[in-house]
């Protein structure tokens, strides 16, 4: 066999390259799809296997830096911690006014007939790879399917919305940010409640697409999750709206600023968010 | 043994690319260190040797970014195979030919990458020309830093390192 190879190389070669471009087109196919499992199991078994290298490093960087933050906090800790005290007293008094407020609202919306949503099983992950440069967006985590993540759960963090787990490996999983130009979100905007789809620019910033060219849209106007995907809950920020203009079409050119700072993530929460069955999926419009 | 270091320098090339992504997000746009390794065992002149190490530290740079899966295998060994076929049949040595082979598959690596996305996502590149010139810029001038390293610790021709007499 190795004999044969050798004798002809540059079959070898063609057929080597044959592969690649058929595992390559596979994939091109599964990515632009937003829901559904990706055929993804030899990317999975690579990183599977080289997996311990950014854990590792990821373990010492922290290490490292949490070496420096501890002097450097122990230095600032006495000064803080008077600070700090002062808040406590102030937030204290805010969050009874806030135990009241939230007592108002469960009233209001007993009254409306709204029911509360279900709390969604969250799962806190450190970034370790982050790529937000170039043709595609992506980051990895250090937390995987052992804790519960899957592929499809949504990544968030205060600010926002981060993006969705599209592959996970026992200890890892790896993220398509918003802002890829294959993501895609469907979203709404929050003071019209006009509905639309959001995707990466291809650079640092989103558009919304599908807005008739008759709503209203303003310059500001925040955008949320639709939860008309079935990957994304409904309610969580994308950004807001920074420049409009007559589309082509029937539809409005909206350009938005997402909400999260993508070049200095650290830490984020996973929603593990409900699937939707398989057979569901199929029959979607 | 030349299997032994090609793994250790995957490894090395996954480490520097786990610490930038970790402390310099997205340095990756603007260096990588999957060439210099492909390169470097591509100039041994093997050629099964050459489109093997492309395959693998393809794969690996791919599992590990956002890219589509066998995206960067495909021109990494693109490139590995030129430079074998090359140097089977010029036996280019040194840290000059080492440089100029470097700028080479630099720019020919980006180019079928540049290629593969527009024809398999029809998707624009944005800043394209500014990535290649920077990554190119730093790409060599530190391939040539590692390339005269390893003169000093091998104290012979580094490349001697990833020859043998026939096949891997």
């Amino acid at each position: 066999m190795q004999v044969a190879v050798e004798r002809r190389p540059t079959l070898f070669f063609l057929l080597v390259m044959a592969a690649l471009f058929i595992v390559m087109s596979l994939s091109a196919r599964t990515r632009v799809g937003v829901v559904g499992e990706t055929r993804t199991l030899f990317e999975r078994a690579v990183m599977t296997v080289f997996s311990f290298v950014p854990k590792t490093v990821n373990a010492a960087g922290q290490s490292t830096i949490d070496i420096y933050h501890g002097y450097i906090d122990m230095r600032r800790s006495v000064a803080e911690n008077l600070e700090l005290k002062r808040k406590v007293a102030e937030l204290t008094q805010k969050s009874l006014q806030l135990q009241k407020s939230h007592g108002d609202l469960s009233r209001m919306r007993a009254i409306l007939g709204y029911t509360e949503q279900f709390a969604i099983p969250t799962v806190m992950a450190h970034v370790v790879m982050l790529e937000t440069e170039g043709p595609f967006k992506s980051l990895i985590l250090d937390r995987g399917s052992d804790t519960g993540i899957s592929v499809n759960d949504t990544v968030v963090n205060a600010n926002g919305l981060i993006g969705r787990v599209i592959l996970t490996t026992k200890d890892l999983a790896k993220v398509q940010l918003v802002i890829d130009p294959n993501a895609a979100v469907g979203s709404l905007l929050d003071r019209t409640r006009r509905q639309g789809v959001v995707h990466g620019d291809g650079q640092q910033g989103l558009r919304m697409e599908y807005v008739a060219s008759l709503s209203d849209v303003a310059i500001g106007d925040l955008i949320l999750t639709a939860g008309i995907d079935g990957i994304h809950p409904k309610g969580i920020p994308v950004g807001r709206v920074t420049k409009v203009e007559e589309g082509k079409d029937l539809f409005k050119a909206i350009w938005v600023a997402p909400n999260v700072q993508f070049n200095s993530l650290e830490e984020v929460i996973v929603l593990r968010t409900r699937k939707i069955p398989p057979e569901v999926v199929r029959y979607a419009p | 043994m030349r299997w032994l270091g090609f793994l250790g320098g995957l490894l090395i090339a996954l480490t520097l690319h786990s610490l930038l992504d970790k402390f310099f997000p997205n340095a990756l746009a603007f260096f990588n260190p999957y060439v210099i390794l492909v390169v470097y065992y591509s100039m041994g002149g093997n050629l099964v040797g050459a489109i093997t190490a492309g395959v693998l530290a393809g794969l690996v740079q791919d599992a590990f970014s956002g890219a589509l899966f066998g995206l960067h295998a495909f021109s990494l060994t693109f490139c590995a195979y030129l430079v074998a076929y090359v140097n089977s049949r010029l036996v280019l040595r040194g840290p000059i030919a080492f440089g100029v082979s470097l700028v080479g598959s630099v720019i020919l690596n980006e180019m079928v990458i540049f290629l593969l996305i527009n024809l398999l996502q029809q998707q624009r590149i944005d800043l394209f020309e500014q990535e290649l010139f920077y990554k190119t810029l730093l790409t060599s001038l530190f391939g040539i830093i590692v390339y005269q390293l390893l003169t000093l610790f091998l104290r012979a021709e580094p490349i001697e390192a990833t020859r043998r007499p026939a096949g891997w």
